[in-house]
């Protein structure tokens, strides 16, 4: 029989992880991932105003609130048919590029690099706990030092969102309409001049450093594999411009390339702490009860699903499906595609600044009346990431969100399809049973998010009907 | 209006600002023989919000704060350590003289299942449990945020996880540092003046004063508007945002001459409303965020 290996906490990630594999003859022939953490925000967001969604849904998590303003104001402007300006949708992406460069920063330095690397020497932030430290001394020092100097751009990331925004985390300056900040030339050149000295660092340091880990640790270009099916719902993709237009969505199954289709998704709950009446639903019509004591349950995270598949999502399926990054689908490759992505979306924000102009905020007054529903659909940091909103009246009546990380890390199905993380577990080949290393740097390669994963579920109310008048 | 008396002693308590306290403590700490205490930081039902606001401190910064004021013994979002090497330093630690923080508030439904930290020898580990222990043991328990102070967003109705505060589950004197997230100064003011100083001034809810003293109304950059019947009628106007909903009036924080991220800006100056994210009935009593 196998060993059983069980990692919780999974450190050096937003919110709380379980990681259990079995182990035979130092490969892993079963993984689970479980989501440890459950608030309940859907439930919570059932009738509020519904504006009070945007600073609401923020609260979901910490390290990337801004991707849930952007998630529920578009579905609320979808809900309203309200589309913001040319210049303030420029200015709110720019913010959520700021979101993208502080997540990334603190992703490679703060969460990854301690699994290759020995940090600084400071506690709790230097590790002693295996010694599968490959790097010469003198790389290991310089990234050291850069573990440090990463602080201040990370920092100054969240800088350039307050100027735009009032403050981070938990940005205001995110809302229907677009924005609320009066753009002048004082704001303009301050975040400019962050920019430049963020592109300075992401390009000089955190590029190199990434290569550094890659040279030393070439076996993790093969492992982390999974399924090799990739989704992104598109960011920055509402630009004619080449230089500001990213990612459109698109999902990559088998092989093949395919038109995305928001219809065709689903949650699956069959290993998950919920009850419902139907094992599979679709985000529009989700109704769940939560019960912890359920049997062969393991998660509170959903299984969310794309045509019945689990779909990767986040830097790497965003680079791979824009081009921008073909080398591999693996665990090293998701953080050197992550890496490159920051230098990418730099180069998108340098053209909002260029493009940008210091005029007001243009906003108004939004009412909600009878029934209507919207959704939000968007890449953010750690990949797709979808609001579905029903309101009647002047009240919430459903919301649903299925994130990214909900993507990566869910449970089996009910078809017996593991999940993204799971998958990508599977056959690793583990050096050293006691120190089993390999497990929470594949693990991290993904960015969990379980803050994020884990907010969830509806009251057990059917679908808002939508008369077509 | 209230009159504001020359003899306030809000006033003089806030002539000694936080990074003033910060400058002392640190003196302090380079003259004198202060050890440094070690420093649990719990993350509970929450979003981790907080510990992502303190790596947004600076001067000091979050590396001055564990190199020089602290000994970080246990996070989730920073430690190297994973699994059970990590918890097993949260565990040794109870043997020590430390300060708690907690960040997230406890969910206390079905035996705290709904927020699992670990697992130790094969059984889970409930932020429950995990408060409880240290919380008995620790010589100062600080709350950070919103949710370990009052509930916050996690406790919010329906309150599903069935989320209490910290002061509330704890039989124990709590210093509550609110704010959704807390700004990294209040939060290393705070052990500031406990490594320094011992306890803090507190208001009768538990908050240190130099930071919870005085309304952001009474000292917003928009008051003069409000005093003279000058209101905005949607977000983005320079006006006091009073009738939109602004609920600066109720909420204790020094945000608008504090300022956040850099001190560059605040929610008020980027033209939107405070949405008393720092006080005890957040989120639910302060709803809805924005009215026209």
């Amino acid at each position: 029989m196998g060993n059983k290996i069980t990692i919780n906490p999974i450190t050096r990630i937003s919110g709380f992880l379980e990681i259990q594999v079995e182990v035979e003859e130092n490969q892993i022939i079963n993984a689970k991932s479980s989501g440890m953490l459950f608030r309940g925000f859907e439930k919570i967001l059932r009738g509020r105003p519904p504006l009070d969604a945007i600073y609401f849904t923020e609260r979901i998590c910490g390290i990337c609130s801004t991707a849930h303003s952007m998630g529920s104001t578009l579905a609320l402007e979808d809900l309203l048919g309200i589309r913001p300006n040319e210049n303030d949708k420029m200015i709110r992406d720019f913010m959520h590029g700021c979101e993208f460069l502080q997540n990334h920063l603190r992703h490679f330095y703060q969460y990854t690099l301690p699994d290759f690397a020995r940090g600084p020497e400071i506690q709790p932030l230097y590790n002693v706990t295996h010694n599968d430290y490959r790097l010469p001394e003198k790389f290991n020092r310089e990234l050291a030092e850069n573990y440090i100097e990463s602080l201040q751009y990370s920092r100054l990331a969240h800088e350039m969102l307050a100027v735009l925004g009032g403050k981070a985390p938990h940005t205001h300056g995110i809302f229907v309409g677009g924005v609320t900040v009066n753009l002048d030339a004082s704001k303009w050149i301050k975040v400019k001049s962050i920019l430049a000295s963020i592109k300075e660092f992401v390009g000089g340091r955190m590029i190199p450093d990434a290569y550094t880990i890659a040279e030393y640790y070439p076996d993790y270009f093969e492992n982390g594999v999974g399924y090799k099916n990739l989704m992104t719902y598109g960011v920055f993709d509402t630009y004619l411009e080449k230089d500001l237009f990213y990612v459109a969505p698109q999902v990559f199954i088998h092989g093949e390339l395919q038109e995305f289709d928001p219809e065709k998704i689903t949650e699956n709950i069959h290993r998950a702490w919920y009850e419902a009446r139907q094992i599979e639903q679709r985000p529009t019509e989700a109704t769940v009860e939560e019960n912890v004591y359920k049997e062969k349950a393991y998660s509170w995270i959903k299984a969310p699903r794309y045509d019945g598949y689990p779909m990767e999502v986040g830097p790497l399926a965003r680079m791979w499906l824009s081009g921008d990054y073909t080398n591999g689908i693996s665990t090293m490759d998701r953080t050197i595609a992550r890496v490159l992505e920051a230098r990418k979306i730099i180069g998108i924000m340098e053209g909002f600044l260029e493009r940008m102009q210091p005029k007001p905020a243009q906003q108004g007054q939004y009412k909600f009346s009878g029934e209507a529903r919207g959704k939000g659909l968007i890449d953010t940091t750690r990949g797709a990431l979808g609001h579905w909103v029903a309101t009647e009246n002047e009240g919430i009546q459903n919301y649903e969100i299925i994130t990214p990380s909900s993507w990566n890390l869910s449970p089996e199905d009910s078809e017996g399809v593991k999940g993204v993380v799971e998958e990508a577990l599977m056959g690793t080949t583990i050096e050293d049973l006691k120190n089993p290393v390999e497990i929470g740097r594949i693990v991290r390669s993904f960015d969990p998010c379980v803050s994020c994963a884990t907010h969830v579920i509806s009251e057990g109310y059917s679908p808002v009907q939508i008369r077509i008048v | 209006m209230n009159e504001i008396p020359s003899n306030c002693p809000m006033i003089s308590s806030k002539t000694i600002t936080a990074r003033r306290m910060m400058d002392l403590a640190i003196e302090k700490i380079e003259n004198t023989s202060i050890h440094k205490i070690n420093l649990i930081w719990l993350e509970a039902t929450g979003c981790a919000g907080n510990i992502i606001s303190l790596l947004n401190a600076e001067n000091p910064d979050i590396i001055y704060l564990l190199d020089q004021m602290v000994t970080l013994k246990y996070n989730n979002s920073l430690m190297a350590a994973e699994g059970a090497g990590a918890f097993q330093q949260f565990l040794d630690t109870l043997e020590t003289e430390f300060i708690l923080v907690v960040e997230g508030a406890v969910a206390t439904k079905d035996d705290g299942l709904y927020t699992v930290i670990a697992r130790y020898q094969g059984e889970l580990v409930t932020a429950m449990e995990a408060v409880k222990m240290a919380g008995e043991k620790a010589k100062y328990v600080v709350t950070v945020g919103t949710c370990a102070s009052y509930g916050g967003p996690s406790a919010a109705r329906p309150n599903p996880s069935q989320s209490v505060s910290v002061p509330q589950f704890l039989n124990k004197e709590v210093i509550r540092v609110p704010g959704c997230p807390s700004h990294p100064d209040w939060a290393i003011g705070t052990i500031a003046n406990l490594i320094a100083f011992g306890m803090p001034e507190l208001d009768p809810q538990s908050r240190p004063i130099i930071f919870y003293g005085i309304t952001i109304h009474d000292q917003c950059t928009r008051r003069s508007y409000f005093n003279n019947g000058i209101f905005a009628t949607k977000l983005g106007e320079p006006e006091c945002m009073f009738k939109l909903g602004c609920r600066g009036p109720v909420t204790r924080t020094d945000c608008p001459v504090r300022q956040w991220n850099g001190y560059v800006n605040w929610p008020i100056e980027d033209n939107t409303p405070c949405i008393g994210c720092a006080q005890e009935r957040f989120p639910d009593g302060m709803s809805p965020f924005v009215r026209y």
